[in-house]
């Protein structure tokens, strides 16, 4: 019993190194020297630790700009999810009306449908919106993901009546037991929901990709598909886009870390 | 409740949806039936476009490449979804109670990789696998295999690009699973341990019968996300060697953006819609999950 269980000890650790091991070589190989980059056989302690790659990144590509507009869709995409889908959820979480069934296995339906597929049609339309190559049309479509209508709504549809009827005693109307009750006791269900678009946004790429082909509105995964285009490949400029790219993720999560992961177990789709 | 109070609710509650059906409506729903409408055209984005019914259906099932491309993304699903969701089965497992010293590290490291964008994962395993400087090729020689140059031989690419999708998304799965084995109330261990049964029989008949519900609905959420797989390929292979992990979406991308030719692009995209829509429709009746959701 007691070596079985070091022997699950021992694979867990394993594994957990397996795992991050990419990402640990990653941060090495971005400040290592170029010719230590490409040799044959791996070295884990660079003779020096260099910055330069990330200043020759610099210089060629617009990193930050790709980043802050990375940071801008995301954003807009987690506030139009939050105000949009509250309501919807309220509705149908917390009224009773004809239909309410019908709209509810629409929705699930609709998550069955993969909304990339949409991409040349929805192309059309936002471009006849004129919101091409805007970050407005980069987000709304995501702020129309059924998954956080569904997600809210599971949290609204347990919440106990009787802090909802003290409230109606009180003379509150329909949005006066949203802002006062339905939305106070939900406060942990907003965070998951809005880390789950936020990180969902913040990688999106398919989307991206057709709806913002300028190249001032690029976003950090359509920016960073630029280092791999031309022809000879640098990978010592490749990991140092990446491992800046990975940076602001990695400070995050060391500080959100618990917040993050109970976040994703709460948005995880089950029953 | 009096009819009168529900047709108000009813006022209200359309009122309350509004918001989200225009949205819903607009960048969701009305792009299916749009995109049928130009799959139906020999779409021209400027001028005016001739219906031609079904002929881009027919010219793209007349299409090797496009054939090869369902037949890509199929063998990439095949791969993939299992991996993904077998990786992060396990891993829900060991991690599942808590008395691992250090599991929160472990936990962290088997999640993070979820957190980069897929650019970065492309980027990062196309380094890693590259047959010069790639560290995977390396440690197999230093152990006596013999690797196989991953992205650049047709037999192994889409196989390997599932395996880089597994090491990203597991870690997700994971969480997600883990929630759902923490809700398994304790006593129904202890009771079958004082049975007699031991943890394989608890794992198959505890365990899994009351997971299936959510293993089965992160199977189908997993397949509608693997099927219309771009990222990974555009910047691990750009389709290749030749054609040979040209996916679905990539053909559809590049028919629309590379040659202009939307009215196809957009069939390409109703015919995958109508493929993954229906497949999982399919599995969630027969399966009936619809119960298990309300």
């Amino acid at each position: 019993m007691r070596a079985g269980r070091y022997l699950r000890y021992g694979l867990c650790y394993l594994l957990a190194l397996v795992w991050f091991v990419p990402v640990v070589w990653m941060a090495v190989t971005a400040v290592k020297p170029t010719p230590e980059v490409m040799s044959f056989t791996p070295r884990w302690i660079p003779s020096e630790v260099t910055f330069s790659h990330f200043g020759e990144l610099l210089a060629k590509k617009p990193f930050f700009l790709w980043l802050l507009n990375s940071f801008q869709i995301a954003a807009l995409a987690t506030a139009i999810t939050v105000v949009v889908t509250t309501f919807a959820a309220y509705a149908l979480a917390r009224l009773e009306w004809r239909g309410r069934n019908v709209v509810f296995t629409m929705l699930i339906l609709a998550m069955f449908v993969p909304w990339e597929i949409n991409s040349i049609p929805l192309f059309f339309i936002v471009k006849d919106l004129g919101l091409l190559n805007t970050f407005l049309g980069a987000a709304l479509p995501l702020a129309a993901l059924p998954v956080s209508l569904f997600l809210l709504r599971q949290f609204f549809i347990n919440i106990p009546t009787d802090l909802e009827d003290a409230a109606r005693i009180d003379g509150c109307g329909h949005l006066g037991i949203l802002w006062h009750v339905i939305i106070p006791v939900s406060l942990p269900a907003y965070g998951a929901l809005s880390i789950f678009i936020f990180i969902f946004s913040w990688n999106e790429f398919f989307w991206s990709l057709i709806s913002l082909q300028r190249a001032d509105v690029r976003t950090l995964p359509i920016g960073l598909k630029t280092l791999v285009g031309a022809g000879d490949i640098q990978y010592d400029l490749m990991m140092a886009g990446s491992f800046m790219a990975t940076l602001p993720a990695l400070i995050i999560f060391l500080i959100l870390r618990r917040h993050i992961i109970s976040g994703i177990s709460m948005a995880g789709v089950r029953r | 409740m009096p009819k009168s109070k529900r047709n108000r609710n009813g006022a209200i509650a359309l009122l309350f949806l509004l918001p989200y059906l225009v949205l819903w409506g607009i960048f969701a729903f009305v792009p299916i039936v749009y995109g049928f409408f130009i799959s139906l055209h020999k779409w021209n984005p400027i001028g005016t476009s001739k219906f031609i019914g079904f002929q881009n259906y027919g010219d793209l099932f007349r299409n090797p490449r496009f054939v090869g491309a369902l037949w890509n993304t199929l063998i990439y699903a095949a791969w993939a979804i299992p991996l993904i969701l077998l990786v992060g089965l396990v891993f829900a497992l060991l991690l599942r109670r808590g008395q691992l010293p250090g599991g929160a590290a472990v936990e962290a490291a088997l999640f993070f990789p979820y957190l980069l964008n897929v650019s970065v994962v492309g980027i990062l395993w196309r380094f890693l696998l590259d047959p010069d400087v790639g560290i995977v090729p390396y440690y197999l020689r230093v152990v006596g295999v013999d690797p196989p140059n991953f992205l650049n031989s047709p037999m192994i690419v889409l196989p390997t690009i599932a395996v880089v999708s597994a090491w990203w998304l597991a870690g997700y799965r994971m969480i997600v699973f883990r929630a759902g084995l923490n809700a398994i109330p304790d006593d129904l261990y202890e009771a079958a341990s004082l049975d007699g049964a031991g943890s394989v029989r608890q794992f198959f008949f505890i365990t899994l019968p009351l997971m299936r519900p959510s293993i089965l609905f992160a199977a189908i959420l997993t397949l509608v996300a693997g099927m219309c797989m771009l990222g990974q390929v555009l910047v691990m292979t750009n389709g290749g060697p030749g054609t040979a992990s040209e996916v679905m979406a990539l053909f559809m991308y590049r028919t629309a953006f590379e040659s202009f030719n939307f009215g196809q692009a957009a069939a390409v995209g109703f015919i995958l819609f109508v493929i993954v829509f229906g497949v999982s429709l399919v599995l969630f009746r027969v399966l009936g999950l619809r119960s298990e959701l309300s």
